[in-house]
């Protein structure tokens, strides 16, 4: 079979999880935003004043910026917010055991694939459903070490002085317009404290799930590792398929305290109706150690660029991205590292596969302010493209005001080799399977660093997209 | 023109009491109707067009508005120098005496061409050098046919002034299978301070010919600003082979900007080298198309920045054929409190298979205060691609360094030797004769200031 | 079919895809279970194609002639049918897989193999890899190294001959696996390919070379001199032994004449 048929017939773009769960929101907003909108909100949410104070002032500063014109296509995206509901509450109370949540969310988890075994160390996960957290529970070990492990609303509630003091100076509201929008509105979230030389072995996971049309999600992560402690963070979102635009636009918030570690990953597979606008940024302190492991499979339009703010001397941070651009799709992503003290590191990997008509960008940003002597920065990106008419493009900014800096970036762009493809099939492989296997074999430096069972998934992910394209 | 006219233009952004229309009917007086009509589309363009800021992508990091105060400056109204050697400036001779290689030559002074030579057996061959004024009376079509739409004024801001003001210039054509064994040598002096000077290139290279092409340009430091803008068009068709190698050496208070574009046709070549050492600012814009299968193009850029020198490449790479190629490397090292700035992508169109097309930019930093940017960007539309690029900013290579000292040398014989191989990997992919001599010469006075 | 040939090639004519340029220009060439072939020549005499063609590269077309393995047209099928049906080509130069460690890569291949609706035991497919790495004198831990990503040239060849130990193939053709090893890797080469035709005394080899030196490792049956894409002479290893002593020369001035 000519290659070129092969490759058109991979079915890369089949939407596993398209299916809607009966679910009838407790509480609904009107469309749009405006100020009765975000009075609602707070109000529905009992927040103190300072709070609503805070909501209108970003609400005001998302009305004077403008739409950013770089990245991807932000067209429609005016008409989109125009129709959608910025506040979906589905219950009114947390859940606090496994038996309390309701059977139609179980259900959800059940298509989601999530293993049985799985939902057992779901004692420690908030599973946001909708607009907020429906399921929170906590491990026994980790609240008797001094483990916050909230909704973003409880944790303003339980915890105002550590949440104040954070809450908002990582990305500060006029940071991007999509930070104000999500500054004014969000809902959901986590909030995140693991104490002084606490380390957990097993990672915090949330999962998310955006399931009523029209309905943006605004989620708001605020995490504080403090010194000398230790954790991994798993979000993962999926969603249904709809016939109207979708919208996503979070903020998450991480403090890395002085020789603190910490790793949160990401695996975004939105339906390709979703804009995908999320703000992430870390503060990394002295000796401390931040790693992002991003991975955007779905959406319409991501823009994210993880970032690591190295403010402390000896700071480390990292990102690791993935990103799978099939037709109508556009991923936008890459990554920030800000050296701002000296002897700071980081590293960027960005892997990139676009197909069909699938644009993949890289787009990220080393900057060593002057004063951070001793910096050292590598980042290496490489795209794959499948097919004529995929696109890649990479902007990496670089800016090094110190003279002692070490800054180093790589890129590359390839195909899936004629040889490598013979080779493999001259063993009796398919054709799909062969380029399923270089595929794999393109990211495993990555998803490598994945937990297994994400592993695991996206390999299922990458068998099944290179899948129905033989008999 | 009326009054009322002028009145309309005050406050438009980049006309001043010097750059105006006037002066646009000034220049174009006695000129045939066709260009008259080219400056005065020019001009219009230019007033149009706002002036570049730090939102642009492409001058994001070079601030017009702190680094170049046209206001300030005036048009060149100084007469041709005679073509008597011994009248010129010691420097421009001195440089001159260094090019004796050459299959032509020539010399302008603040803007002016005084002389012209060319070997005569190339010239029976059909070889055209002379300066594009003369140029446009003896050949009208030729120049025609190329200039202004290779860069036309629509490209930006400087494009089009220099469109609507160039004073002079130079046109090359080499016809059909000439080839030349030595470069064309152009050398330029700039004395007045406070002057713009606008120069146009026009190189077309036929059929499968060959030629190279040096362009020096030199001053003494400046006392207040001046500024050197040149548009560069260079072509090359099917088969032929071009070498521009650009060499800038100005004083202190110039402020030079250059937008250049080459297009090669099919299996056509076309190298470029631009060096930077003198000015205050300098800023180049080179994109070159590969427009026919074959066709090729290595892009080389060195550049030594001390002082509050500032550099400032923008180039870009496009390939519009399949199978055309591209490789671009661009080195500096920046002392003092200098600062470079590299931006480059290369684009590679629906339907350009088989593109090969590189992009690297490495900076040293030598000195605290020095400061590197570095965007090299890709956006590629075609799977079938062999495309990469990367970007370093260091500093010394220490081991490098304390490997030779244990050899004996001193520091600063060590730190030359390495300074000097890092560029060096430049000049030896272009080793046109002189180039090398003279860049480093210049790289070692520098140095030797580094202490 | 079971009297049918291993291979059986006839009047075979092939250029390389996309370009006019003939380079077989009717190869003859019959293989019996069993027996091993070797194929000198020069370079560009267009060995290396035959083997490509045999295996099915994409890079080059089959313009005239037929090749027929057991009986069924071999031109037909695509890549991975052929060595389904038991087509093994070892590669000149072997292909890098960065990201895919053998071990999964085998796997996959063996499954491949296996009949349809038959899952291959985790288990045996191990014992098996290790079992044929000891064959080969392998680290165990190679098993875990990405397909050919930094391997050496004696690790590649090695790989290849690990690869055809693991399949089984009924036709093994070796693309000039002797180029580029020193004599010590090519003693281990040639002695797994030994190994592997004494377990499987009906296997057939076709070794493709440009120098006698290998088949002083491995004995052929039959020698075959290629030269402008044509099988001007065939006998026994005595021919080898000619073209050792005389060179290509005299084929090479006999094709132009």
């Amino acid at each position: 079979m000519p290659q070129n048929e092969t490759i058109k017939d991979l079915n890369l773009d089949e939407y596993k999880y398209d299916f809607v769960t009966e679910a009838e929101p407790v509480y609904r907003a009107q469309k749009g935003l405006s100020e009765d909108v975000v009075r609602q909100i707070s109000a529905h949410k009992e927040e103190p004043q300072w709070m609503l104070d805070f909501r209108l002032k970003a609400l005001e500063v998302y009305g004077s910026k403008p739409m950013p014109t770089w990245g991807g296509d932000l067209a429609d995206l005016e008409e989109v917010l125009d129709e959608i509901y910025f506040y979906v509450r589905p219950q009114d109370r947390m859940e606090h055991s496994w038996d309390d949540v309701p059977e139609e969310i179980k259900d959800t988890f059940e298509k989601l694939g999530i293993p049985e075994a799985e939902r057992k160390i779901l004692a420690g996960v908030g599973a946001q459903y909708e607009s907020e957290m429906v399921y929170h529970s906590l491990r026994e070990e980790w609240e008797k070490q001094g483990v916050i492990f909230d909704s973003i609303e409880d944790g303003l509630k339980n915890h105002p002085e550590l949440f104040r003091e954070h809450f908002a100076t990582i990305v500060p509201t006029a940071d991007n317009k999509f930070a104000a929008m999500n500054s004014a509105v969000w809902s959901g979230g986590s909030f995140v404290y693991v104490p002084k030389g606490v380390s957990l072995d097993t990672p915090l996971q949330a999962y998310f799930r955006v399931n009523q049309e029209r309905m943006g999600q605004f989620e708001r992560t605020l995490i504080i590792i403090d010194e000398g402690a230790q954790a991994h963070y798993i979000e993962g979102c999926t969603a249904p398929v709809y016939s109207t635009e979708s919208f996503h636009s979070g903020v998450i918030e991480i403090v890395v305290k002085k020789n603190a570690r910490f790793r949160y990953t990401t695996i975004q597979n939105w339906s390709n109706n979703m804009y995908n606008l999320v703000t992430q940024r870390a503060i990394v302190e002295e000796g401390g150690h931040m790693e992002w492991l991003d991975g955007n499979l779905g959406s319409k339009l991501t823009m994210k660029y993880p970032s690591c703010y190295l403010v402390g001397e000896g700071a480390h941070g990292e990102i690791l991205s993935i990103a799978y651009s099939g037709d109508g799709q556009h991923q936008d992503t890459g990554g920030k590292v800000v050296h701002a003290a000296p002897h700071t590191t980081s590293s960027i990997v960005s892997k990139s596969i676009s197909k069909g008509h699938g644009r993949s960008t890289y787009r990220g940003l080393c900057k060593v302010y002057e004063g951070a002597h001793h910096a050292r920065s590598n980042v290496e990106c490489d795209a794959l493209l499948i097919n004529d008419t995929s696109r890649t493009d990479t902007y990496p900014y670089i800016e090094i005001e110190e003279n002692d800096a070490n800054v180093g970036h790589e890129a590359s762009v390839s195909k899936i080799g004629e040889e490598q493809l013979f080779y493999l099939t001259s063993r009796g492989i398919s054709e799909a399977e062969a380029m399923a296997m270089i595929v794999r074999g393109f990211i495993e430096p990555i998803a490598k660093e994945l937990p297994l069972e994400y592993a695991v998934e996206l390999n299922r992910l990458i068998e099944l997209e290179m899948e129905g394209s033989v008999g | 023109m009326t009054t009322t006219a002028m009145k309309e233009t005050v406050g438009i952004e980049g006309v001043t009491e010097a750059i105006n229309e006037v002066a646009v009917e000034r220049i174009s007086l006695g000129e045939p109707d066709w260009l008259r009509e080219q400056r005065a589309r020019a001009w219009s363009i230019y007033e149009r067009t706002p002036m570049p800021t730090t939102r642009l992508e492409e001058w994001r990091y070079t601030d017009l508005r702190k680094k170049l105060d046209l206001d300030a400056l005036r048009l060149s109204d100084s007469e041709a120098a005679p073509d008597d050697r011994s009248a010129w400036p010691e420097r421009l001779r001195a440089t001159m005496d260094e090019d004796r290689d050459a299959s032509g030559h020539i010399v302008l002074i603040d803007g002016h061409v005084v002389h012209t030579d060319i070997d005569p057996a190339l010239a029976q061959q059909g070889v055209i050098l002379d300066s594009l004024h003369d140029a446009l009376d003896l050949y009208p079509e030729r120049v025609k046919k190329h200039m202004g739409s290779i860069v036309p004024a629509e490209d930006g801001k400087f494009e089009a002034l220099n469109a609507a003001l160039w004073a002079d210039g130079i046109f090359l054509y080499v016809p059909p299978k000439v080839r030349l064994d030595l470069p064309i040598r152009v050398t330029r002096w700039l004395s007045e301070p406070g002057t713009a000077y606008f120069s146009r290139v026009l190189i077309v290279a036929d059929r499968e010919s060959q030629v190279s092409y040096v362009d020096e340009v030199i001053s003494d430091d400046f006392d207040g600003q001046t500024l050197k803008s040149s548009v560069v068009e260079v072509v090359a068709d099917a088969g032929a082979v071009v070498q521009y190698v650009k060499l800038q050496r100005l004083g202190r208070g110039a402020f030079v900007q250059s937008s250049q574009r080459t297009l090669a046709m099919r299996d056509a070549r076309i190298d470029t080298l631009n060096v930077g050492l003198g000015a205050s600012v300098h800023r180049v814009d080179l994109n070159a198309k590969l427009l026919g299968p074959g066709a090729n193009s290595e892009m080389l850029g060195l550049y030594f920045g001390d002082g509050d020198q500032h550099f400032d490449f923008n180039t870009s790479q496009d390939h519009i054929e399949p199978n055309t190629g591209s490789d671009l490397l661009y080195k500096g090292a920046l002392d003092g409190a200098s600062r470079s700035v590299f931006r480059g992508i290369i684009r590679v169109l629906p339907g350009a298979q088989r593109t090969d097309a590189y992009q690297t930019n490495r900076n040293l930093l030598l000195s605290p205060g020095a400061r590197a940017d570095s965007l090299p960007n890709l956006e590629i539309e075609a799977d079938d691609v062999k495309c990469s690029h990367g970007a370093t900013v260091g500093q010394l290579d220490a081991e490098a360094k304390f490997y030779l000292m244990s050899r004996g040398l001193s520091r600063v014989q060590a730190e030359r030797l390495v300074v000097l191989g890092f560029l060096g990997e430049v000049l030896s992919k272009l080793p046109l004769g002189g180039v090398v001599g003279k860049v480093v010469g210049v790289i070692e006075e520098k140095l030797a200031q580094h202490g | 079919m079971s009297n049918a040939p291993i291979l059986r090639v006839e009047r075979l004519e092939a250029k390389v895809a996309e370009e006019d340029l003939p380079i077989l220009t009717g190869v003859d060439l019959t293989i019996q279970a069993g027996e091993i072939h070797a194929i000198m020549g020069p370079n560009g005499s267009g060995k290396s194609t035959l083997a490509k063609v045999v295996a099915g590269h994409p890079g080059y077309e089959a313009t005239g002639g037929t090749v027929s393995f057991q009986g069924e047209d071999l031109l037909e099928l695509d890549p991975d049918e052929r060595s389904q049906a038991g087509v093994f080509l070892a590669f000149q130069y072997p292909v890098e897989i960065p990201g895919v460690s053998i071990a999964n890569f085998l796997r996959t291949a063996v499954q491949a193999h296996m009949p349809e609706g038959e899952e291959i035991d985790i288990f045996d497919f191990s014992d098996m890899l290790m079992d044929r790495m000891a064959l080969l004198e392998m680290d165990p831990v190679f098993a875990e190294r990405h397909v050919n990503d930094g391997f050496s040239g004696g690790e590649k060849k090695r790989n290849e001959i690990l690869q055809m130990a693991m399949l089984k193939p009924k036709l093994a053709v070796m693309d000039e696996t002797d180029s580029g090893l020193d004599i010590d890797a090519l003693k281990i080469v040639a002695n797994g390919v030994n190994k592997l035709v004494e377990e499987d005394p009906d296997m057939s080899v076709l070794l493709i070379t440009h120098y006698q030196r290998l088949l002083d490792y491995i004995k052929p049956d039959f020698v075959h001199v290629m030269v402008d894409g044509r099988i001007v002479q065939s006998g026994g290893p005595e021919v080898a032994l000619e073209l050792e002593a005389e060179g290509y020369k005299t084929y090479e001035e006999a094709g132009t004449a």
